[in-house]
């Protein structure tokens, strides 16, 4: 589509890269082979938490086509400390003489033949000294079992630098927020109200696994890999080399998914240990199968106590949210951290405590996954207020509206809520649902039911995202960001911004995909951070440049608001097709950091993510079958910069989270994954879709620190999604689901349960 | 003999015997499409596991994917022709003769099939999906002897005998009796699926409910076919069979003996949910506990039986 000069701004361009992907012609890391490249296939350990007494790779080697065998001790020769992590330096980059989980990595087959690397895996054998796990996030706080014997802080980034967890404990970190007194709040309180809720452990599932490939060669090295922050990337393993930044590249092109799961470093650290020991370009792919032991959603539990007027006024709120982070911290201490910043939910309470605890255990590591630990905490207080407004008899609506934070009115860190239309957002989902018409509610076996709930988060802070736009000596553009478009459409929103400053047609500007010899620094894309972010630095990028062109007019004499094209400036000026105006950008927001014992700060937040979602439900009470007959999700993205792509955001969104909701279930026996494959582990499939689905955004918000009003939409419907369902279920049934996933068993089970006659335990 | 021989791997075809395919992610083996059964017997006539027969592949490639079943040899079908292809009707529409080799599409798509075992028809839209059903084989389906599919308990309901032919000739045995457990057959060594004989039977009715309970398309947490014949309102015959929950599709010939010579009403069905749950062991399972799964056999049975006589043939799939 042409663009009027100008206009690029809320408009529904198609993706820049849509052709290519429905042509299969985009590229990805998975395409990629090198000349001379080894493929690496991973051996993996069978008990969650053993001493490794002996591993014996000689029979492996010994496989006629097999180039070598790598354990940890080869990796020490070349990396003398090889342990990496965002926040922790905790995880050896093979098994360092203990394995924490089943399905760490032991060792790597290499050979040019990725069937012959896989036929030698059978051939590795590893004497194991067993060793008592711990498993549950609850027990995990208390237990004597020690995952790690010494807590390693990483001191990476500012938001988690007063890390150091807590001696001979599995706590990594704790998150403390203090306001008022919560205690004599709860003691002059009319009711207090206590529940507790749990959330499963899921995966993001994208459909491209991690796939890294290293070339390290005179003294340089080259990743190419599906990484959600090539800058972060750099970083680390330039850290683990020894090596400046500016000996190690790496090259992200498109990503089939990424969710969170392909930040900071996955694969990197290994295939570049690996190729510095064979000097050779090495490969490792993962199967749909094996992500299942790189990285997965926090299982949470939170117990959340709330004192509340006769009136129904909450005066005090108490949140003890524990997070099951496995084996390996990854960034669990942000999701901690975040998650249990908004905790208390977007509600105005004078009294409140919140200790938010990440601990480690004999499971999978754990790490950020779409809202940072916010639908786990949502999921228990949107719940929670359904619970207290039925106990109370006050409607729910009117007790939310009665107890909403507003526009100015500081969250519970003390950070004023700015530009977050949570009021609007859930008037319009009551809206959508005809919540003012009564329901149908159903006869005989069915039953029906609705809820609602809202939710918020804040934003990782403080995060630096720097641009470059490059204008050519034809005047056309080129845009060097290090957004990854893992499929989120940041190509095409990055190009409107560019093009709107610029006044060029987006669909004409190159955005040159992530290259750290090439693309400026950017954190990382994640946590909704990339639109505000990045969106501000590319537009500041852009306005520089529009600057210099102006300065370039006036060099030549040209009077002010002449009409003279760039090419023509540049031509101008250089006697020919030449020359470049390069406009650069960068922003990092403003941002005070918390108070360690407190939690309380001015600028927690660069902005505040908002979701509220609706949903009607129908139950076969005889066997606890759930369908979804409507399913509504509205957010604040603030100004919608490209209405479709922002639908499609939210859409998606929601859908994962309805997997996560009331499919997704990653099931352990003995620290033992048992559905570790698509066939045994649900994603939603079409004809899990609500009967009826509806994804809006909020009209005419505006965020006034947003690239033209606008702020992230990632994860806004993954927030409130599930309690609506769960408070729908319960609407239907008169009984709350305490535990994630809501499935047709726990319903029904639910359901006996408050009948009576229980169904025996599993 | 003539033969064709493919180094095979995945979608990438090779020609030569043990050929590599670079890249791909199955170790090499031997695909050989005999033209005859009589070169089939000779080709499979091996006492190493690793060399088996193959049909449309839709489960054995995943096995050689996940690297459980590693192939020195597989021995195609495909162009066996003849008694191993076609769905055939015979001349007094008694009874279906239908080839080992007919895919789950063909069966889908025929006319015939959708006149006369409309529950086969239906049964088709529950299952896999349009690339999975245009390759699969029913003979394939039977050998594999997973107990999670859809089409062997409504062959068992249906009545259906599957031939099987070997070196020594050609048996003919009931469905039932094909399966010896979880993914255990009674097929001897040597032997070959070649069809399934289905009797067309006037005034029986079928319904298959392949009972989901997570994402609906999923494995069934049980499957139940039943097929009966009424005479008004009183069942003079039925055939109960339940799969998925159990280690192979297996008849409740209990229930069939409550609900047989009944009129169905709440206290009939009540009754044959008691003696059904009595003659089966139900284990947990990530599909649904054991006590869970033994209510959804309670509802369902009933539901499935109620559906029997007015709505004529139905196969659905029926969330938890």
């Amino acid at each position: 589509m042409a663009a009027a000069i100008g206009s690029s701004i809320g408009k529904s361009f198609a993706r820049l890269e849509s052709r290519d992907k429905v042509t299969g012609r985009a590229d990805y890391t998975h395409h990629l082979r090198l000349p001379g490249m080894l493929y690496g296939k991973i051996f993996r350990s069978t008990l969650p938490h053993a001493r490794i007494k002996r591993v014996d790779t000689s029979a492996a080697s010994a496989l006629e086509g097999v180039y070598q065998v790598v354990t940890i001790d080869d990796i020490r020769k070349v990396i003398p400390n090889p342990y990496y992590g965002p926040a922790f330096h905790d995880q050896p980059i093979l098994a360092d003489g203990k394995v924490r989980f089943a399905g760490e990595p032991v060792a790597v087959v290499l050979a040019f033949d990725k069937r012959i690397a896989e036929e030698a895996l059978g051939l590795i054998e590893v004497e194991y000294e067993e060793l008592p796990g711990v498993f549950d996030e609850v027990e995990a706080m208390t237990s004597t079992t020690l995952v790690h014997d010494e807590l390693k802080p990483a001191a990476t980034f500012p938001d988690l630098a007063h890390l150091k967890g807590r001696k001979a404990t599995n706590v990594a970190l704790d998150y403390k927020l203090r306001r008022g007194d919560t205690e004599r709040a709860f003691a002059e309180a009319d009711h207090v109200f206590e529940h507790t809720f749990r959330a499963q452990q899921v995966m993001h599932t994208p459909m491209e696994p991690f796939v890294s490939i290293a070339d390290f060669k005179d003294g340089q090295l080259t990743l190419h890999t599906a990484s959600q922050g090539p800058s972060f990337v750099r970083i680390e393993i330039a850290r683990l080399l020894g090596l400046p930044e500016n000996r190690v590249r790496v090259k992200v092109p498109f990503l089939g998914g990424g969710f969170g799961g392909k930040l900071y470093i996955k694969l990197e650290a290994l295939v570049t240990a690996l190729s510095v020991i064979v000097r050779r370009p090495v490969k490792i792919a993962l199967t749909m199968e094996e992500q299942f032991f790189m990285v997965t959603r926090h299982p949470c539990t939170f117990t959340i106590k709330s004192g509340v007027t006769k009136d129904g006024k909450i005066t005090a709120r108490h949140c003890e949210v524990v997070w099951n982070g496995g084996a390996y911290a990854d960034i669990g201490p942000r999701v901690t951290q975040k998650g249990g910043f908004t905790s208390a939910g977007p509600y105005d309470i004078e009294n409140v405590t919140i200790n938010s605890y990440a601990v480690y255990t004999n499971r999978p590591p754990c790490g950020a996954l779409r809202g940072f630990g916010a639908p786990q905490t949502a999921w228990a207080y949107e719940c929670h207020t359904d619970l207290i407004a039925q106990a109370l008899g006050i409607d729910k609506i009117e007790f939310r509206r009665k107890n909403m934070l507003r526009e100015g009115r500081p969250q519970a860190s003390g950070t004023p809520l700015r530009d977050a239309e949570v009021e609007r957002a859930m008037d319009q989902v009551l809206d959508r649902l005809q919540w003012n018409k009564p329901l149908d509610r159903g006869t005989g076996r069915i039953r029906r039911g609705r809820g609602i709930a809202i939710g918020f988060k804040g934003i990782t802070a403080p995060t630096t995202s720097v641009a470059i736009v490059n204008m050519y000596g034809d005047g056309s553009c080129g845009l060097y960001i290090g957004t990854v478009d893992m499929g989120q459409g940041s190509d095409t929103v990055m190009a409107q911004i560019a093009g709107e400053v610029l006044n060029i047609d987006p669909t004409t500007i190159r955005v040159i995909h992530p290259d750290t010899d090439v693309t400026p620094y950017d954190m990382g894309t994640l946590g909704s951070r990339s639109t505000f972010h990045m969106g501000n630095a590319v537009r500041a990028a852009a306005d520089d440049a529009k600057s210099k062109i102006a300065a370039l007019a006036r060099e030549l004499g040209l009077p002010e608001g002449s009409n003279v094209p760039l090419s023509e400036l540049l031509r101008r000026r250089y006697g020919m097709q030449a020359g470049n105006i390069i406009g650069t950008g960068s922003f990092i927001p403003d941002y005070e950091k918390p108070d360690t014992e407190t939690g309380q700060t001015t600028k927690g937040t660069p902005f505040w993510g908002v979701g509220a979602a609706g949903a009607e439900v129908e139950i076969d009470t005889e066997t606890g079958q759930l369908t979804i007959l409507k399913l509504i999700n509205v957010a604040d993205v603030g100004t919608a910069l490209n209405p479709m792509a922002v639908r499609q955001q939210l859409s998606g969104s929601g859908i994962m989270q309805l997997g996560h909701t009331i499919t997704e279930n990653m099931v352990f026996r003995d620290g033992q994954l048992t559905n570790g494959s698509l066939a045994d582990y649900k994603i939603p499939s079409l004809l899990d879709m609500p009967v009826e689905y509806i994804n809006e955004h909020v009209p005419n918000a505006y965020d006034k620190a947003g690239p033209f009003g606008a702020k992230g939409t990632g994860e806004s419907t993954s927030i409130a999604l599930s309690p609506a369902i769960g408070n729908a279920v319960a609407d239907a049934i008169g009984v709350q689901i305490m535990d994630l996933p809501i499935t047709a068993e726990s319903i029904y089970r639910a359901l006996q349960k408050a009948n009576g006659t229980p169904l025996a335990e599993d | 003999m003539t033969l064709t021989a493919w180094g095979v791997c995945s979608l990438h075809i090779v020609r030569g015997p043990r050929a590599s395919a670079k890249g791909c992610d199955l170790a090499s083996f031997e695909l050989l499409e005999p033209r005859s059964l009589g070169e089939a017997f000779a080709l499979l006539d091996s006492d190493d596991p690793a060399v088996r027969p193959f049909g449309g592949g839709t489960a054995l490639m995943l096995m050689m994917k996940a690297q459980i079943f590693k192939p020195v040899r597989l021995v195609s079908l495909r162009l066996l022709g003849g008694p191993l292809h076609g769905i055939e009707l015979a001349a007094d529409k008694s009874a279906f003769r239908i080839g080992a080799m007919t895919t789950f599409a063909e069966l889908e798509h025929s006319p015939d099939i959708r006149a006369h075992l409309p529950v086969v028809t239906q049964t088709m839209l529950t299952l896999a999906n349009v690339r999975v059903r245009n390759v699969a084989t029913i003979g394939g389906n039977l050998a594999h002897g997973d107990p999670h599919l859809d089409l062997p308990p409504v062959w068992t309901a249906l009545d259906a005998k599957v031939r099987i032919a070997s070196k020594a000739g050609e048996r003919t045995i009931p469905v039932q009796e094909l399966f010896a457990g979880y993914y255990e057959t009674t097929l001897k060594h040597g032997e070959i699926i070649t069809g399934i004989d289905v009797p067309v039977r006037p005034k029986w009715t079928s319904h298959y409910a392949k009972v989901t309970t997570r994402a609906q398309h999923d494995w069934p947490a049980l499957g139940l076919a039943v097929s009966a014949q009424f005479d008004g309102k009183r069942i003079n015959d039925i055939r109960v069979v339940l799969s998925a929950a159990v280690d192979r599709p297996s008849r409740m010939k209990g229930a069939e003996a409550v609900l047989r010579g009944a009129e169905i009403d709440d206290a009939v069905l009540s009754r044959a949910a008691d003696a059904a749950l009595g003659e089966v062991h139900i284990e947990s399972d990530l599909r649904g506990s054991a006590d869970y799964k033994q209510h959804l056999l309670r509802v369902h049975l009933g539901r499935a039986v109620k559906a029997l006589s007015p709505r004529g043939d139905q196969a659905t799939i029926q969330r938890a």
